[in-house]
């Protein structure tokens, strides 16, 4: 390929997928600003008026004011936790060789294999005898441990790519293995820590089954479990559904694009280097 | 604090130290993954009332598992779906991610958007997807089949959903759709990582864009390429949330889609049985130990294919 | 060393987050004012409207109902919520094979006439379904009752000139009618292949004969790959060419938007519909009637098969066990009976209450003289379960890979897994 062409042909391509991207979004945007009577009668089409009754009474009818806060304070401990406890864990099991290191692996690679939910009622068992059932807690040590494996994974992937010298160099400036870990080599998986950290923000924040399963108290609930109101048993009231998500959705939206400069930022760093 | 020499991949530091900045995450992983995990496969060993253990059968619930026709018969095909599901994930949704970020890694303008809006549809609840998706390719109502009429022969409207020929298919472009945000992600943070100095110095050399992606940059790409592979796999071997939404607990069209997850599913969550838990932790022993074995086999191999460069 | 006591500080953190999580604020009961939790999976707001009654005439006793909407989650939550502390104290529970796990683990508080007097009206086919299957004991109030027929748009019948069909020949016809006038005859959504069951019995429970054939199934003197079952089963074949082309492609939401937008003449499906339809298409004028008896009905008459839905339990962990027993009474009154068939236009399961929508007053007409049980909610136990296996093979009926036959041999072989003939 010229690199005429080429600069012609590839933003081309990658703008038309973006729009294959986007089409089932649209859908759903467009849908929260119909009624679900609409909805009904015609599945895809345009808003006749302005209709935000959907938004009104998914904000009313889900309770999301109350639901939000939870759902901040539970998602983001635990994907902080997550990530701190993984980043500090992959350092060695990605640049070190020791005794143990693949059985780690192993152990850690482990909890990702086995059937969703697989694990609901001995996990409920265990968080019933340490009295955390019904506890914002317990539902965030829940979800930070389930993120270990994956980003224990992806992190020491990272740690075994960057160039072998730095430590090296480090070394030499008599850096600890601590000090090298947290000056040299933190800064240069920032943008595989932003990668981790969306993709486990994103279940988690979507999630409903662990929430239903391990709280009971309607002002602990997180958003997702509002959205069920809506899946009802033999109606589905589309419309809400489509405007609740809209309004979950968003702020991954916002936090993705502040997660993609970091990454961006990193790549720079990256580059510099 | 005397400090060992630090050799990269070599032996050096102290075995102490590193396990050190396990704990945190061995800890939490310990209590509140692992041992449910090993409290739940301990279960298969035993009858259950609903939710209460009964007595010790040894190995009844596994012999009942293989002995019952209509999930032995279901196994096999199972299996293949999820192993084409591998496949297709990685020739297309991988494909695709990496020739993203090799495209993001040149341009200039547009990329951030570009980058948010090709990985928007991973940040949609899975159930949604699968309407959205469902109603789009509907024979009744979808705009995909009316956009395929209006192009073309009538023949090429189908109901693609519930047709078990392009079911399957359907899956992987759906799949792809959802997550090639990631791959894309992972690779470009991994482009990021090799010095640019590398490609310069080839270029001078007068090796085209191709020679240089070729020899330079898919080589140091190879540990990123293993972890996606790893991934994906793990991804494909237990894919549930988007294939029940699309078809059915029982992975319709007539089980063109069933894949080892939704057998999970329906024999722990959806049967009529006072011994599910039972015969589904039995279940759940046997797909682990496949899978968990397959994962680290595959591990193993990627990484010693690394290492051998 | 620095690094040693920074990763020892962090260790020590976690576990103190662990052992420091010691039991939330304790939600507690105040000494006059119990609070009575409730689970179901109803939408919440006509909860919230029917137990507001409840307090008013008993006051100090508050009512907090909880609605988990997504059915196929539901079984999970309430059987992991009676295990352990602070679950509900009333919930609803499924009827038939999915109430047996509950039943064997003890988690429910078995009622009798004494405990609960408003019982001993309920009729014994309805109590069957909130029955434990090895102790015979009733564990559940039963609240809703299910009918399944056609449901169908009067408009379009009026301007082809269609009347409701009283034998087999004219349904055919009427549909042939409809077809030739561009009118999807019966929206069908093969594509969710729960759906099957129930079309499978609004149109051939007449030909297999109703309730005495699932007795003599029970009783082990006949089996699902009896004939005339196979050829109830075949009716939904020789139907397929009046369903939604492409039918194993079409979903369910599908099927309800072809009969809503006034493309589809009928909808074969359960009274719940009607509410539905009212809901999002109020200018529908709806009418149903049951499926004509078939060329060698074994019932020789039209039949409407039904089933209770679900029932009203109390959990065997409750603090509050005496207060939960007085609700389940009231739930057991005519007085909750009407206000269930107001508030959610369904048929109560309490005997004697009248409902005042017309549709239902006409459906329950037919069901005291013609009502026939629904095969599937009898047939449902097993692992895989006996409804998901016959629900997957009728989707393959429909894609032409099986006969009707095939379908129904496998219905047999998954029922002989668990059926023990008494």
């Amino acid at each position: 390929m010229t690199p005429r062409r080429g600069a012609v042909m590839v933003p081309l391509m990658l703008w038309g997928y973006a729009l294959v991207a986007m089409i089932p979004l649209f859908v759903m945007v467009l849908g929260s600003l119909r009624p679900t009577q609409d909805l009904f009668n015609d599945p895809i089409g345009l808003p006749n008026k302005l209709y935000l009754s959907n938004y009104t009474r998914a904000w009313t009818e889900a309770s999301f004011s109350t639901y939000v806060l939870n759902s901040v304070v539970v998602v983001t401990g635990a994907v902080i936790l997550g990530a701190a406890v993984s980043v500090l864990a992959a350092y060695p099991l990605g640049r070190r060789k020791f005794t143990g290191r693949g059985f780690f692996i192993g152990y850690f690679i482990s909890g990702m294999t086995l059937p969703g939910h697989f694990g609901v009622l001995p996990l409920f068992y265990l968080l019933d005898g340490l009295n955390l059932v019904d506890s914002r807690l317990g539902l965030m040590l829940v979800y930070a441990a389930g993120s270990v494996p994956f980003n224990v994974f992806v992190l020491s992937a990272f740690f075994r790519q960057l160039p072998g010298e730095l430590d090296e160099a480090a070394a030499l400036d008599g850096a600890g293995p601590f000090a090298t870990f947290r000056h040299i080599m933190l800064p240069l998986v920032r943008p595989a820590i932003a990668t981790v950290v969306v993709f486990q923000f994103v279940p988690l924040w979507n999630d409903f089954f662990y929430p239903l399963v391990l709280l009971r108290d309607e002002s602990k609930l997180t958003i997702p479990v509002g959205l069920t109101h809506f899946f009802g048993r033999f109606q589905n009231d589309w419309g809400t559904l489509f405007a609740g998500l809209v309004m979950t959705t968003l702020p991954l939206v916002i936090l993705f694009g502040i997660a993609t400069r970091q990454i961006v930022a990193g790549l720079t760093a990256g580059m510099n280097r | 604090m005397a400090q060992a020499p630090v050799t990269t991949r070599g032996r050096g530091g102290r075995a102490g130290t590193w396990y050190l900045f396990l704990v945190p995450a061995l800890l939490l992983y310990s209590l509140f993954v692992v041992y449910p995990l090993l409290t739940g496969l301990s279960y298969s060993v035993f009858s259950w009332k609903g939710t209460v253990r009964d007595a010790f059968v040894g190995v009844d619930n596994y012999v009942g598992l293989f002995t019952n026709e209509a999930f032995r018969s279901k196994l096999l095909p199972a299996l293949g779906h999820n192993l084409a599901l591998f496949a297709g994930t990685m020739l297309v949704q991988n494909t695709m991610g990496l020739a993203f970020a090799l495209a993001f890694s040149r341009a200039r303008r547009g990329k951030r958007a570009l980058q948010i809006i090709f990985a928007t549809p991973y940040l949609v609840n899975p159930l949604v997807i699968g309407y959205l998706w469902t109603l789009l390719l509907s024979p009744t109502f979808g705009p995909a089949n009316t956009l395929l009429r209006a192009i073309g022969p009538d023949e090429l409207a189908k109901p693609w959903l519930g047709d078990p020929s392009t079911a399957l298919p359907m899956v992987i472009l759906i799949t792809t759709w959802q997550w090639v945000g990631f791959p894309m992600l992972l690779f470009s943070a991994a482009i990021g990582g090799i010095p640019a100095e590398y490609a310069e110095a080839a270029r001078v050399d007068g090796a085209s864009s191709w020679r240089v992606f070729w020899h330079i940059t898919l080589p140091l790409l190879r540990p990123a390429i293993g972890t996606i592979t790893v991934l994906s796999f793990i991804g494909s071997m237990n894919t549930f949330a988007l294939v029940y939404a699309l078809g059915g607990s029982s992975g319709g069209p007539a089980g063109s889609t069933d894949v080892l997850g939704l057998l999970f599913y329906r024999a722990a969550f959806a049967s009529g049985d006072i011994n599910a838990v039972g015969t589904a932790s039995a279940l759940a022993v046997f797909l682990f130990t496949f899978i968990f074995g397959t994962t680290i086999l595959l591990n193993r191999i990627l990484r010693q294919g690394e290492e051998a460069m | 060393m620095r690094l040693t006591r920074r990763v020892a500080v962090l260790a020590v953190a976690s576990l103190t987050a662990l052992v420091a999580c010691a039991p939330g604020a304790d939600s507690g009961s105040d000494d006059e004012n119990v609070t009575l939790s409730v689970w179901g999976w109803g939408p919440e707001a006509n909860y919230d409207k029917m137990f507001a009654e409840y307090t008013k005439d008993n006051p100090g006793v508050k009512v907090d109902a909880r609605s988990f909407t997504t059915a196929t989650e539901y079984d999970t939550i309430l059987s992991t919520g009676l295990a352990g502390k602070d679950g509900p104290d009333v919930a609803w529970l499924r009827a038939g094979a999915p109430l047996q796990p509950l039943v064997a683990a003890g988690r429910l508080v078995p009622l009798d006439n004494s405990s609960v007097p408003g019982l001993a009206d309920f009729n014994a086919g309805v109590l069957q379904g909130a029955k434990g299957d090895t102790d015979g004991k009733v564990y559940g109030v039963p609240f809703a009752i299910q009918t399944l027929h056609v449901i169908y748009n009067k408009k379009i019948f009026a301007d082809n000139g269609i009347a409701p069909p009283k034998t087999w020949e004219d349904m055919i016809a009427a549909a042939q009618k409809l077809q030739a006038a561009k009118i999807v005859p019966f929206a069908v959504g093969g594509k969710d292949d729960w759906t099957l069951p129930i079309i499978t019995s609004i149109f051939g429970t007449s030909r297999w004969g109703g309730d005495a054939f699932l007795d003599e199934v029970k009783a082990g003197k006949k089996t699902f790959a009896d004939p005339n079952f196979v050829a109830g089963v075949d009716l939904v074949n020789q139907l397929k060419p009046y369903f939604p082309k492409d039918v194993a492609g079409v979903s369910y939401t599908d099927a309800q938007t072809l009969f809503s937008a006034g493309k589809a003449a009928m909808f074969p499906g359960g009274i719940w519909e009607v509410n539905f339809f009212r809901t999002n298409a109020p200018g529908l004028d709806l009418g149903t009637f049951s499926a004509p008896p078939p060329p060698g009905s074994v019932a020789g008459k039209a039949l409407l098969p039904g089933f209770m839905d679900g029932s009203y339990g109390v959990s065997a962990n409750s603090k509050h066990r005496e207060e939960a027993l007085k609700l389940l009474s009231w739930l057991a009154s005519k007085k909750y009976g009407q206000l269930y068939t107001d508030t959610v236009v369904q048929f109560s399961a309490v005997p004697g209450v009248e409902p005042k929508d017309p549709i239902l007053r006409e459906v329950a007409g037919t069901y005291t003289s013609n009502g026939a049980r629904y095969f599937m909610n009898e047939f449902a136990y097993g692992n895989p379960s006996s409804q998901t296996v016959f629900s997957a093979a009728l989707q393959e009926m429909l894609l032409g890979r099986i006969t009707a036959a095939q379908a129904a041999a496998k219905l047999d072989a998954s029922v002989a897994t668990w059926l023990k003939p008494r």
